[in-house]
């Protein structure tokens, strides 16, 4: 049985008597050809960080097509599975959702980054986290602020959603989605909460994640690069929420401050996982240029990163994607 | 102790876990569900791997060739390339000491695998959770499943019927389903993919396999490993009214095919 094969290893993080499992996708340089394995001294790392209670591979195996693709460029690339999740032991609790909103696995996070960074000689890393998993490393970022170097985003939520939809609820969102009527009634629905959010003067709901925001604001105002990548929501235009909902993107925008860096694209064609071919290829590009923008590599890598910049152009004009900034 | 690593086959690499335990009473060869069901049933598999362990089971689990850990493209593959990994497998497997018997475990369609590979002689006994009655069955199900997510994301106008995609499929065309790449042909191949006609219930297999086996059909209560449920909720819950019958029945294995005969399991 091998630990390692082309491209990739298998690693066990095992510092402070908590062994984490992960994956780690070994950066390609044009020095060595298409051989991968080179020194990962002084190179940013992408860590990939599940998302909710999936395994590090994603939905549709995303995270790997893009770990992959990220060491390609010649970023080495890790896709770690938090104590509990995936191949790596350990309790979840019950409340996995709340338990993650409320920051939980920021610790650990903090602890494994300290010592991928040491392990492979690093000089940061930047955090990927999809849904829950960008929960995770918003507060991660603001538990390392110096090994943190930058994040990732995909569609990150600020709110303390519910777990469990009561029954009647999850049957009305049925009756809405399926049928004529229950759209024209949810519209009507959408109407009323807009004028309602109007008339509570665009104040900040009260089941926003509280703690999350403060964490941002630590994060993002520090001038720390963040991308933040959205997929279309349904009822929905462009970046804008669903009438009705709070603009928490907006709001957070604001709350980064003038100093921040924070590029926001939106991915036309894909759903919330990103996982389809659009999606994927879509975060891929926009990811490799912000790395390269923000975390340019050092000369022997670069012509990588190019080639792989020029074929990704080939498949770009496919995508439909909107650049907001 | 647990050991991840990679193991060759043609053209791709295997991703498997090894629970290892000393002296084990039996091993396992645990063959999960097909492609998306392998996220979401993923914790609580890896938790009954982690149980029969505890229960001195060895346990070997591992992706599909294209999936997951795996290496290879997942459209390249057939059903063939996935009887080949089971039975690649079983071999290492039981290789470790031929006298300890083999249990394959199979879920979903990870049971039309398991029991095609009994059939055909390999594992001393075989379990199987929800299979369905072909692999179609099975892929249809998933199918429906991912249509009525894209109502969550998409204005109804634009959500096209599941009908919609099978015809796409039978024309020929790709297909994507939840990040994978159905193919016409996994499509076609799905149909002949199915129980042997012997497997009917545990006593009808029992008797024509002069082996154990169980079958045992899996509700609501058993989400995520069957369709349903809650994400990030039911992965946490308490599993031990399906693992414990279960395991205890894997235990009594090596007493069935040793001495007391093996007529109906159960």
């Amino acid at each position: 049985m091998d630990q390692a094969i082309e491209g990739r290893e298998l690693i066990t993080l095992a510092g402070q008597g908590v062994i984490v499992r992960g994956t780690f996708h070994r950066p390609r340089t044009s020095g060595s050809g298409s051989e991968p394995g080179a020194s990962t001294q002084n190179r940013i790392g992408i860590v990939f960080l599940n998302s909710l209670s999936l395994p590090r591979a994603a939905t549709g195996d995303s995270a790997v097509y893009w770990a992959e693709s990220f060491a390609d460029c010649g970023y080495p690339s890790f896709r770690l599975d938090l104590p509990g999740l995936g191949d790596t032991a350990g309790d979840i609790p019950l409340e996995l959702l709340n338990f993650i909103n409320a920051g939980g696995y920021a610790s650990i996070t903090s602890v494994k980054i300290d010592e991928l960074v040491e392990r492979f000689d690093l000089s940061g890393v930047v955090l990927a986290g999809h849904c829950a998993g960008a929960v995770s490393a918003i507060y991660a970022a603001a538990a390392c602020p110096g090994k943190c170097k930058g994040l990732v985003l995909l569609d990150p939520y600020f709110h303390v959603p519910q777990a469990i939809r009561p029954k009647v609820r999850q049957g009305l969102s049925d009756w809405a989605l399926k049928s004529r009527i229950g759209g024209a009634v949810s519209n009507i629905y959408d109407r009323v909460r807009d004028a309602l959010l109007i008339l509570r003067g665009n104040a900040l709901p009260r089941n926003a994640n509280f703690g999350l925001l403060s964490r941002w604001k630590e994060v993002a105002s520090t001038g720390l690069p963040i991308l933040f990548l959205k997929a279309p929501a349904r009822k929905a235009q462009g970046t804008k929420p669903r009438a009705g909902e709070f603009d928490y993107l907006r709001y957070v925008l604001g709350l980064a401050g003038r100093n921040s860096k924070v590029v926001v694209e939106l991915i036309e064609g894909t759903d919330h996982s990103f996982a389809n071919c659009l999606g994927r290829a879509a975060v891929r590009q926009h990811t490799e240029r912000w790395l390269t923008s923000y975390f340019p590599l050092v000369e022997e890598v670069a012509v990588t990163a190019l080639r792989s910049e020029a074929d990704n152009s080939k498949n770009y004009d496919q995508c439909h994607v909107d650049c907001l900034h | 102790m647990e050991h991840a690593g990679y193991r060759k086959v043609p053209g791709a690499y295997l991703y498997t876990v090894l629970h290892e335990v000393p002296d084990p009473l039996a091993r396992v060869l645990l063959i999960g569900p097909f492609a998306s069901e392998r996220h979401n049933s993923y914790l609580p598999w890896v938790r009954w791997a982690r149980y029969l362990t505890s229960k001195r089971i060895e346990v070997l689990r591992y992706d599909y060739r294209g999936i997951g850990e795996s290496t290879g493209t997942f459209e390249d593959m057939t059903f063939t390339h996935w009887n080949e990994d089971v039975e690649l497998l079983a071999d290492w497997l039981k290789s470790r000491s031929p006298d300890v018997p083999l249990v394959l475990h199979g879920l979903e369609v990870g049971g039309l695998l398991a029991g095609s590979a009994f059939h055909n002689g390999i594992g001393r006994a075989l379990l199987l959770w929800s299979p369905p009655a072909t692999a179609n069955q099975a892929l249809r199900s998933t199918l429906l499943r991912w249509v009525g997510l894209e109502h969550l994301f998409k204005p109804s106008e634009d959500v096209k019927p599941a009908a919609e995609y099978i015809r796409q499929l039978e024309q020929g065309a790709f297909v994507e389903v939840e990040g994978y790449q159905w193919s016409s042909s996994l499509w076609r191949d799905s149909f002949g993919v199915k129980l042997p006609p012997s497997m009917i219930d545990d006593c009808t297999a029992a008797s024509a396999y002069d082996r154990p086996v169980r079958i045992v059909k899996l509700d609501k209560r058993a989400a995520p490993l069957v369709k349903g449920g809650f994400v990030g909720y039911d992965e946490a819950k308490d599993f031990s009214w399906l693992f414990a019958p279960n395991a205890e029945w894997i235990a009594a294995v090596p007493r069935r095919v040793q001495g007391e005969g093996d007529g109906p399991s159960d």
